[in-house]
């Protein structure tokens, strides 16, 4: 499903401070994996993961999804990839503050021109899955972390893209939301076949996930 | 995107309110400084047009150039009857000037002395409302003259003083005319050197019937005074020559273009002042949102979709101030037209270029309001270009790590 091909990102390349981020990256994930790039603070995890969301530019190589190259399209090509077949979840949760739950959850929906009450149905159905249902009409400011993390999670999921990249997911949360979020992150990788790619070294999502893929210092391992 | 606009507008409260301020104080200064400066230059016109010039004069070819009795209108009838087929006029009248030299029992000066149809000069100037003390009498000789001018002569009312000139056909005219009245209007060299006479008692003496050194005409739209003034042109023939206030009152045109240049150059720096600041204040609000941007990114906003946020943004706020300040700042500049502003002794200043009185009102004008508020919105929205290519400059993930 997605291919790398020889990926290699510079920071500052040419500089003195020059950072050979990833270094000559092979990689395929399949359809419907639960997956995880582990490695030590500062290994390229979330630099591999921006680079698979077509977040960031890399440096040379290529990125396919499905066949079709990523890696080197223009700024809207991407963002209309990102937005149709990805899902993004974020570390920081990133919702969009002035939005209620309801209109966070179906805000990509509404990017891709579904209708209301297809918007309305599958908000509710994805809200109960990740147990949010009576948090609808809340504000992102008045959930606790756990809760807003679940709506990045529904945000991601609800538009059914390909694939979900999940940056850090647990490292706001205690042990207890961090283990619940990774129970319905396999739950919703189970029931609704999504493929699930994290980037974290946090021992719950390590242990949940059936694929391990480490790094170290930029390189895989 | 514009219902996420109002959304961010409505969150972000203390933002949005700076920015519709900002907005809002600038449109509504800028409508009151501007109905003043216009308002004070229509009121120096007014006055001036008001007092004794009229809008439109008429006179025979030469006589500004070469002046004298042989370049005088010598059949006012002719001329009055084609002013009657003319529209938009609001009234006229003739007057007939000559120059002497008159003697009060102390000292002597070299007036002009004008004949005048007091009865239509009322429609005309404010010649009757300047009279400082007397009362008109149209059937004797009575001379009224400038203040100044009696002040100069030592004569006070109901005084003799004693005339002599010249008749139009050259011949001898002298007389002893009794002082009914002074006036003022604030021109210093009128006010200095003027005398009036009923226009029957002068016509008698100076053998001036149906003749005159011009006509004056008064219009009632000033917008139309030109299109007037060359439809007079066409229908009196190409003996005679027209006038309008702008030809008779240069000096005055100038001044106005001149205070005009300085008004609109401390506009101009009011205006980058004001561009400054909200393109610096709205370049850090901006600045502090790259992060959300990046997020919307991310999510799959398009660079456009991020401008259109902050053009809707800028355009509800920017216009719900624009419309308060018109409210505010029209209704200002209206009360101020109506219920002028009274500044002691500023007649004084400008009694020079005819101002009469010492009130400045402002001058309430749709178009006007509409191209100041044009300008502020057209600001606002210039000031949003950079903020804009500088969001723009930023990948999804530069955006999210912005601090």
């Amino acid at each position: 499903m997605i291919k790398l091909k020889d990926v290699q990102k510079y920071f500052y390349k040419g500089e003195e401070r020059e950072v050979h981020a990833l270094k000559n990256i092979n990689l395929e994930i399949e359809k419907g994996e639960f997956s995880v790039l582990t490695g030590a603070s500062g290994c390229g995890k979330t630099t591999l993961l921006n680079a698979i969301g077509v977040l960031d530019q890399i440096s040379s190589g290529s990125i396919e999804l499905e066949g079709k190259e990523i890696a080197h399209l223009n700024s809207d090509e991407k963002t209309k990839i990102r937005l149709n077949d990805m899902g993004f979840v974020f570390q920081a949760y990133n919702l969009v503050p002035v939005l209620n739950v309801r209109d966070n959850i179906a805000f990509i929906m509404r990017l891709q021109g579904y209708s209301e009450d297809r918007i309305k149905t599958r908000v509710l159905e994805i809200a109960q899955l990740l147990e949010i249902d009576n948090k609808l009409d809340s504000l992102p400011s008045l959930l606790s972390g756990g809760q807003q993390q679940r709506v990045a999670v529904a945000r991601a999921v609800a538009s059914k893209p390909k694939i979900i990249l999940a940056d850090e997911p647990t490292a706001n949360l205690d042990s207890k939301n961090s283990q619940s979020l990774m129970d319905m992150m396999k739950e919703l990788n189970e029931k609704e076949g999504v493929t699930i790619l994290f980037a974290s070294h946090d021992e719950y999502v390590v242990k949940s996930v059936n694929r391990i893929i480490k790094l170290d210092d930029g390189a895989l391992v | 995107m514009f219902k996420l606009a109002i959304k961010n507008i409505f969150y972000y409260k203390g933002r949005s309110i700076t920015t519709f301020l900002l907005t809002f104080f600038s449109a509504t200064l800028f409508i009151i400084f501007v109905s003043f400066m216009h308002g004070s230059h229509k009121t120096m016109l007014h006055n001036a047009l008001k007092v004794y010039t009229g809008t439109i004069q008429i006179y025979q070819k030469d006589y500004r150039d070469e002046g004298g009795y042989d370049y005088l209108i010598f059949d006012n009838q002719k001329v009055f009857n084609s002013l009657e087929k003319i529209k938009g006029i609001k009234s006229y009248t003739s007057r007939v000037e000559t120059f002497g030299i008159a003697s009060s029992k102390n000292n002597s000066s070299a007036i002009m002395l004008t004949g005048v149809d007091f009865k239509k000069e009322a429609k005309i100037s404010e010649l009757k409302n300047a009279l400082k003390t007397g009362k008109y009498n149209t059937k004797s000789n009575c001379l009224y003259m400038g203040e100044d001018l009696a002040k100069k002569l030592n004569i006070s009312l109901d005084h003799e003083l004693s005339f002599v000139g010249s008749a139009i056909d050259y011949s001898f005219a002298a007389d002893i005319f009794k002082l009914c009245g002074t006036f003022k209007t604030g021109m210093y060299e009128f006010d200095n050197s003027s005398a009036f006479l009923n226009r029957e008692y002068f016509d008698g003496l100076f053998y001036s019937q149906n003749a005159s050194s011009y006509i004056v005409i008064n219009v009632n739209d000033l917008d139309k005074n030109n299109y007037i003034a060359s439809q007079i042109s066409k229908s009196i023939g190409k003996d005679l020559k027209v006038y309008t206030w702008q030809d008779l009152m240069k000096s005055m045109v100038e001044l106005v273009k001149v205070d005009s240049i300085f008004g609109y150059i401390s506009m101009a720096l009011f205006f980058m002042v004001i561009f400054f600041v909200i393109l610096i204040y709205g370049f850090i609000n901006i600045s502090s949102r790259v992060k959300e941007f990046g997020v919307l990114k991310s999510i799959g906003l398009r660079d456009i979709d991020i401008d259109k946020i902050l053009i809707y943004e800028i355009l509800i706020l920017t216009l719900s101030a624009i419309v308060i300040a018109i409210c505010l700042g029209g209704s200002i500049a209206y009360y101020f037209e109506i219920n002028p502003i009274v500044i002691e002794g500023i007649s004084d200043m400008y009694k020079d270029y005819g101002i009469i009185s010492d009130t400045v009102p402002t001058d309430f004008d749709i178009f006007t309001i509409f191209w100041n508020v044009s300008l502020i919105f057209s600001l606002n929205i210039l000031s949003l270009i950079y903020p804009i290519y500088y969001v723009r400059t930023f990948t999804p993930v530069e955006a999210m790590r912005h601090v």
